[in-house]
């Protein structure tokens, strides 16, 4: 039978510190997803899930019981994406740097955007468009589409009530669907 | 731990509809919406064109996000650190008594047998008269030592002394080579699923290597076949242009 996240973390704490890998295994897809799709890059969202296991792994005696594990392990990876954003200054980024992040640009035509690249380009977009939002909005939508969290799990990650969480979440959708408006004949 | 914000919080409630309908809007389109609230909404939508193409373009966005999806993780390997997590001492007991040799267990036990004898008020020795034991469990003033072997087997003299302890010198020399090749063992099993181990890396690696250089080339192939193909529609424009004019010409000088 397949341990529950607090038997793991009992174990570990008893003296098992092979157990939490355990943990770090079933939970990496998820907190690299959150990270990566947070920080928009393939390095840094590494870092910050080693970062994210470590610190959970060094704090795994404060944790509390009666909270989900799941809600805070996000919660730390969270916290480790906003430094990274907040060390990472968004203008010093030279057009240079951002072109070569973003790949090339979309054709100015979607006249054959149901092909394989276009596909691809729109992919690129999303992933621009989303970087381009605050973090607030972004993390509510990364946690709801990407992750599969309910309203009231995410309010409970971040601390806040679910009606603002759903507040970000419309405000976020607008910003997004103003955004991405000109590749809708693309989907 | 409490999570920073970074300050802007969403006081002002979104414009677009002035129906007020954008948490029962997103938790229906969500499908989280409360029997009555989703009835509301959809009776909402049936009024409001507005809020019917909202929630379309909604839909539409999320097909959008979907297509950015996940397709390599990274190898993580978090490297523990024992010293950090507060260990009870029946764990860090049991630890010990796993990392320790055959031979140290053997020589522990029998050090933990005298120990316990001695504070129980045994006292064994051996001398001439052989070996003697002498138990004061409850603490009895001791009285002359009894010769145990008077009652068993007889006396034992200096050769068999001699002999005892040839024997259990050559026990623990056993027991240590038995443990040096037991560990040995370990050691070599342990290096064999080493070995696989980075073997499987190794080919993973590769794998991805390959499937990046694939993805890289066919990314160029998809480059050169869109410039190839612009460049064509700029040539068909120019041989297009110099073609049309005079059948123009011709054509205006019939009519």
């Amino acid at each position: 039978m397949e341990l529950s996240d607090s038997q793991i973390i009992e174990r570990t704490l008893a003296g098992e510190p092979d157990a939490f890998n355990a943990l770090v295994r079933r939970w990496e897809r998820q907190i690299y997803g959150l990270t990566l799709r947070m920080l928009g890059r393939d390095d840094e969202a590494k870092d910050a899930t080693q970062e994210t296991f470590l610190s959970a792994y060094r704090n795994l005696s404060k944790f509390r019981g009666e909270a989900k594990f799941s809600s805070w392990i996000y919660r730390i990876a969270l916290n480790t994406c906003n430094t990274k954003l907040r060390s990472r200054s968004r203008f010093t980024i030279s057009l240079d740097e951002q072109r070569e992040t973003s790949g090339f640009e979309l054709a100015a035509d979607t006249e054959d955007l149901g092909s394989g690249i276009q596909q691809e380009q729109v992919t690129r977009h999303v992933r621009r468009a989303l970087q381009g939002l605050p973090s607030e909005m972004r993390q509510v939508i990364i946690m709801k589409e990407y992750e599969g969290l309910k309203f009231s799990e995410i309010a409970d990650v971040l601390g806040i009530p679910i009606s603002t969480v759903k507040t970000r979440m419309y405000t976020g959708l607008t910003e997004l669907r103003k955004r991405l408006e000109h590749l809708r004949e693309a989907v | 731990m409490k999570l920073e914000m970074s300050g802007e919080e969403m006081n002002s409630t979104p414009k677009t509809p002035n129906c007020n309908m954008h948490e029962a809007l997103v938790a229906y389109l969500y499908d989280e919406a409360a029997p009555d609230e989703n009835r509301r909404v959809k009776a909402h939508l049936t009024e409001c064109s507005a809020c019917e193409q909202e929630l379309q373009a909604f839909e539409r966005v999320r097909g959008m996000l979907q297509q950015w999806q996940l397709d390599d993780l990274p190898v993580l390997r978090v490297v523990t650190e024992p010293s950090s997590v507060k260990r009870s001492m029946v764990a860090a007991l049991k630890e010990l008594f796993w990392v320790t040799p055959v031979w140290a267990k053997a020589l522990g036990a029998v050090a933990t047998a005298m120990l316990v004898l001695a504070v129980m008020g045994t006292d064994v020795s051996i001398g001439r008269d052989g070996f003697s034991f002498h138990a004061n469990l409850l603490g009895r003033p001791q009285t002359a030592p009894v010769n145990t072997n008077e009652k068993t087997s007889g006396s034992l003299n200096g050769a068999n002394i001699e002999q005892v302890r040839t024997e259990v010198r050559s026990l623990v020399n056993q027991l240590i080579a038995e443990s040096e090749r037991q560990q040995k063992e370990q050691i070599e099993a342990q290096l064999v699923s080493l070995e696989a181990q980075l073997q499987t890396m190794h080919t993973t690696d590769l794998a991805k290597l390959a499937s990046r250089i694939q993805e890289h080339q066919a990314r160029l192939k998809t480059i050169e076949r869109d410039l190839d193909r612009r460049e064509g529609l700029d040539l068909t424009d120019i041989l297009f242009s110099e073609v049309s004019k005079p059948s123009e010409r011709i054509t205006g000088g019939g009519d």
